[in-house]
């Protein structure tokens, strides 16, 4: 049976601005979904709306086949983790695990056992006594995931979880939170604008974009193909090369002096797109396509070089290329580049969504 | 600062020496006046040493004379009575506004905040004429509840909470309300203790204020078993002919510093973490 079920779900405000139109979503059983996409894009208030935080405008939430849609968020049987934590300051860590199965009203011997197991698997036995204020970033996040576990809700929800940790630490709890997800297997519901956690997180991605669901899936389908110009900038690292041109009789007309053999497609007027790892580095006469270097970033394991080329009655457009290994050519230098056609993505340029070879 | 020029040292200590004198000197004076028979004072200078009636004077208006009883623990059990109505009254009263006013969603929500605002410029004072035709006309005339009551309704404390209550991050509250606490709990286990400083720094203030209250208490009694400490100092004052008991008068100054004094020094720590609490 599906878990949490969204169905036709908007939300618009007293004011009128309708902050999500309509969002379809069918989450199963143990499945980790990951909400991403630029601020704004409404998917704080999407999961706040699941959580019971905020009204729902129309449409229907349903939690293992029942309706939620007014009830109040303790009655729903989630579980939050904040992005600031949102820790009972001055309760001890135990309080602060315990407090919400305490109004529950669970005898206190229960309580005490899964506090407990909770603290044990999450390696904070030490640290139950202690106030919010004596934790690091990282012990917080814990506890916060802690108070969350601790009530064995049928969802839980992550808003932007990690922003506030540095770097080194993001990675690792990052993996820990995978890692929990698995072994609880409990249905979550994530929110990110970090596309590395998206990728990295998600059994299925939702990229929103104004209040949209643009594409729905896994990862790597989302990777390998973009539903949409916005989908293909927004996942992957750099983001994909964009370069709006014309495709006529069979050729793709990338500028004045660049005309690519290329499959037909249902509009002539599209938008080209390659993404930087899949470029390769050749000699200027056996080359696609010319790239200017601007910058170099050598990142030991790669080279990100950013450059531009001429295209479209010699406008020119910034080009990335991500290479393996290290690189280190002049600032200013012509670089020839290969544009494999099997790495191509296209788009319709006026819809900006994805089209396919005729 | 890390400075080292040694005449502007010694000239911050002068500054600072000087104005411990100009505060230290009118308590010292009447601690000293306190030890002196009736008499010294009317030869026109004020003893700067003590003298060996101490004993005697504090007995006479703690204990009082043979034959007469002292009013003196009445009038401070009263005091203490007032100030301590007006403080947990002002404090409970000034909680629960401030929580509807930041909590709580309602029509004419700012309308009610800026009332309760305005009232900021009618203390007691301004208000005395139509303040005591309303305790006259309930009856409550020479009793605790007429002492207090008008005294209790503050925009200050009103003010302070609701910027404290502000504060407090959103997603606490949305934490809270996910962990199932309904408004009750989260005013008693969430909100209360965490304003806990807050309170402590009010109590103070608020302790010093009504124990202060001098004005409000001499209109509103007329009863001696309702006087309070204040009150009866200038009381001892006017007297109409004959000498003012001046060792006297300062024995129950004196007397009605002592309280406020250790709520100060009883609740320092609080009081500064509360004025300057970054904890939250």
């Amino acid at each position: 049976m599906s878990d949490l079920v969204l169905r036709n779900i908007g939300k618009t405000y007293a004011n009128g601005y309708q902050a999500i139109p309509s969002i379809d979503l069918t989450i199963e059983e143990g499945e980790f979904i990951v909400l991403v996409g630029p601020s704004g894009c409404g998917k704080s208030t999407l999961l706040r709306m699941v959580a019971g935080l905020e009204s729902i405008s129309q449409g229907d939430l349903l939690i293992k086949g029942i309706q939620v849609n007014n009830k109040e968020p303790a009655e729903r049987d989630i579980a939050m983790v904040f992005q600031n934590y949102a820790l009972y300051p001055h309760m001890s860590v135990y309080d602060n695990m315990a407090y919400g199965l305490k109004n529950r009203g669970e005898p206190k011997s229960e309580i005490e056992t899964k506090v407990n197991a909770v603290a044990q698997m999450l390696g904070l036995e030490e640290l139950l006594t202690r106030k919010p204020r004596q934790l690091s970033g990282g012990q917080r996040q814990r506890v916060a995931m802690g108070r969350a576990m601790v009530r064995d809700p049928k969802v839980f929800l992550f808003d932007e979880p990690l922003s506030n940790l540095d770097a080194k630490l993001r990675v690792q709890m990052r993996v820990e939170i995978r890692e929990l997800q698995r072994k609880l297997g409990t249905t979550t519901l994530y929110v990110t604008h970090d596309q590395v956690e998206a990728m990295t997180l998600a059994d299925r991605l939702v990229v929103l974009n104004k209040g949209h669901a643009e594409q729905v899936g896994t990862p790597m389908a989302l990777y390998d193909r973009p539903a949409s110009t916005f989908v293909a900038q927004f996942i992957g690292s750099p983001s994909m090369n964009l370069i709006p041109c014309t495709v006529e009789d069979g050729v793709l007309q990338l500028g004045a002096d660049c005309q690519l053999a290329s499959p037909q497609f249902s509009t002539d007027k599209i938008m080209w797109g390659i993404r930087p790892e899949h470029v390769d580095i050749v000699p200027l006469q056996d080359a696609d396509l010319n790239l200017q270097v601007k910058a170099v970033e050598a990142l030991g394991a790669e080279t990100l070089i950013h450059g531009s080329v001429k295209a479209d009655r010699d406008k020119q457009y910034p080009f990335v290329v991500r290479l393996s290994g290290n690189h280190a050519p002049d600032i200013g230098q012509l670089i020839g580049l290969k544009v494999p056609q099997h790495a191509w993505h296209v788009f319709d340029a006026e819809t900006t969504k994805r089209i396919e070879a005729l | 600062m890390i400075e080292n020029r040694p005449w502007l040292t010694g000239f911050s200590h002068l500054i600072l020496v000087l104005g411990v004198l100009v505060v230290a000197l009118p308590v010292w004076v009447a601690i000293v006046a306190s030890t002196h028979p009736a008499n010294a004072f009317g030869v026109g200078h004020i003893p700067m040493w003590f003298g060996d009636q101490a004993f005697a004077n504090w007995h006479q208006m703690l204990i009082g004379k043979e034959g007469q009883a002292s009013h003196m623990l009445r009038m401070t059990l009263n005091s203490l009575i007032m100030a301590l109505g007006i403080t947990f009254g002002k404090i409970a009263i000034s909680l629960l506004s401030a929580y509807a006013i930041v909590f709580f969603r309602f029509p004419f929500r700012g309308l009610a905040f800026w009332v309760i605002f305005f009232t900021l410029m009618l203390p007691v004072e301004v208000r005395i004429v139509p303040t005591y035709e309303v305790i006259a006309n309930l009856n409550l005339l020479n009793s605790y509840t007429g002492l207090t009551l008008p005294l209790i309704a503050s925009a200050t404390a009103t003010f302070l909470f609701r910027q404290c209550f502000m504060s407090i991050p959103g997603e606490l509250v949305e934490a809270a309300r996910i962990d199932g606490a309904g408004p009750i709990r989260f005013f008693f286990d969430i909100l209360l203790p965490m304003s806990r400083t807050n309170i402590a720094a009010l109590f103070v203030i608020l302790f010093i204020y009504g124990w202060n209250q001098y004005l409000w208490p001499l209109i509103v009694t007329t009863d001696d078993a309702y006087y309070t400490l204040v009150m009866s100092v200038k009381r001892m004052l006017s007297v109409p002919d004959g000498d003012i008991e001046w060792n006297k008068v300062m024995v129950s100054t004196l007397l009605a510093m002592i309280p406020p004094v250790l709520v100060v020094i009883g609740m320092q720590k609080l009081f500064v973490k509360g004025l300057v609490d970054a904890e939250k």
